[in-house]
């Protein structure tokens, strides 16, 4: 079964969140994703059904989630719920959990994880064009990715949950950055997962890390 | 005073709701991690928030003090984030 990878790509929290998102987790799944100019409705609507796992990361708000230049792809209440049922959500984006994803659990997710306030992180703007370089953005980015490869690795939703949760803890402990610090926590503080926790996907192959970097990256518009 | 005591000084004026004060700790705050040679090059916070909200997505850390104080949204952002971190 594929997975539904999408991913915006048009500012720098977009530019920075999949720059980790292609280096880190991308490169595990099948060739279908919604990257960029691809993170939008339409895409979305084919590929979501016939997968095990969505995964997305875009700008939020607490009823939608939006990919390309804040094309919708989810609004609570306006989607087909077989692009759902069944499935183990995950998305990196701003207030999701707050009536998004319990719209998506009672429409029949298996398990759904969000945040229920905003997602912030400190990035260097000035590695736009290899964020995968950027440490500061690691430090809060990488319990995400380390989450979401859990839940690649056939591990339960909270499993991986708690994998997130305690990355952000470990990271917290050694940052020196009071301002990456206070981020790490209130990121922690909102994480949310909501649904069955035993939830799980197919495991898919695993790959030693770290990967070249991959290939395209555009300037932003 | 290093950074880890301007920050304390930072939030306490932001549990007390002191956009201005919030502000001015802030700004003495990065001076002193400037001191102490940490941060990137050009560190900016940013956000996945909609463009429903009136702060931008991504705010270099030299502007926050300024976005504290004009951007009331920003504020209680920022305030929040103060009192989960207390």
């Amino acid at each position: 079964m594929p997975s539904t990878v999408c991913i915006a790509d048009f500012d720098l929290p977009t530019r920075s969140a999949s720059g980790f998102m292609l280096r880190h987790v991308v490169p595990r799944l099948e060739p279908i994703h919604l990257f960029s100019i691809l993170a939008r409705r339409f895409p979305f609507q084919l590929s979501a059904p016939q997968s095990d796992i969505i995964i997305g990361m875009g700008h939020g708000d607490v009823d939608t989630f939006t990919g390309q230049n804040e094309a919708v792809i989810l609004d609570a209440g306006r989607y087909n719920p077989r692009e759902v049922r069944g499935k183990v959500i995950k998305l990196l984006s701003c207030q999701t959990g707050v009536e998004l994803g319990p719209d998506l659990v009672k429409n029949g997710c298996a398990v759904f994880m969000g945040y229920t306030d905003d997602y912030l992180w400190v990035m260097d703007a000035d590695l736009a064009s290899r964020p995968w370089a950027d440490e500061m953005a690691a430090t809060c980015l990488m319990p995400v990715m380390d989450g979401i490869n859990a839940l690649l690795d056939g591990k339960t939703a909270r499993e991986a949950f708690d994998i997130e949760l305690e990355g952000y803890g470990r990271n917290a402990a050694v940052e020196e950055d009071e301002l990456i610090k206070s981020c790490l926590k209130f990121n922690r503080s909102n994480a949310v997962l909501l649904g069955d926790p035993m939830a799980r996907i197919r495991a898919r192959p695993r790959i030693k890390l770290p990967l070249p970097p991959p290939p395209l990256i555009l300037p932003i518009s | 005073m290093g950074s880890k005591e301007e920050w304390q000084k930072y939030q306490e004026a932001m549990r007390a709701g002191d956009a201005a004060a919030a502000a001015e700790a802030f700004r003495r705050f990065q001076e002193a991690k400037k001191q102490e040679g940490k941060g990137g090059s050009t560190p900016t916070l940013v956000n996945l928030s909609t463009k429903s909200k009136t702060y931008r997505n991504a705010i270099p850390v030299d502007q926050i003090p300024d976005e504290l104080v004009t951007n009331p949204e920003f504020f209680e952002l920022m305030k929040k984030i103060a009192d989960k971190e207390g």
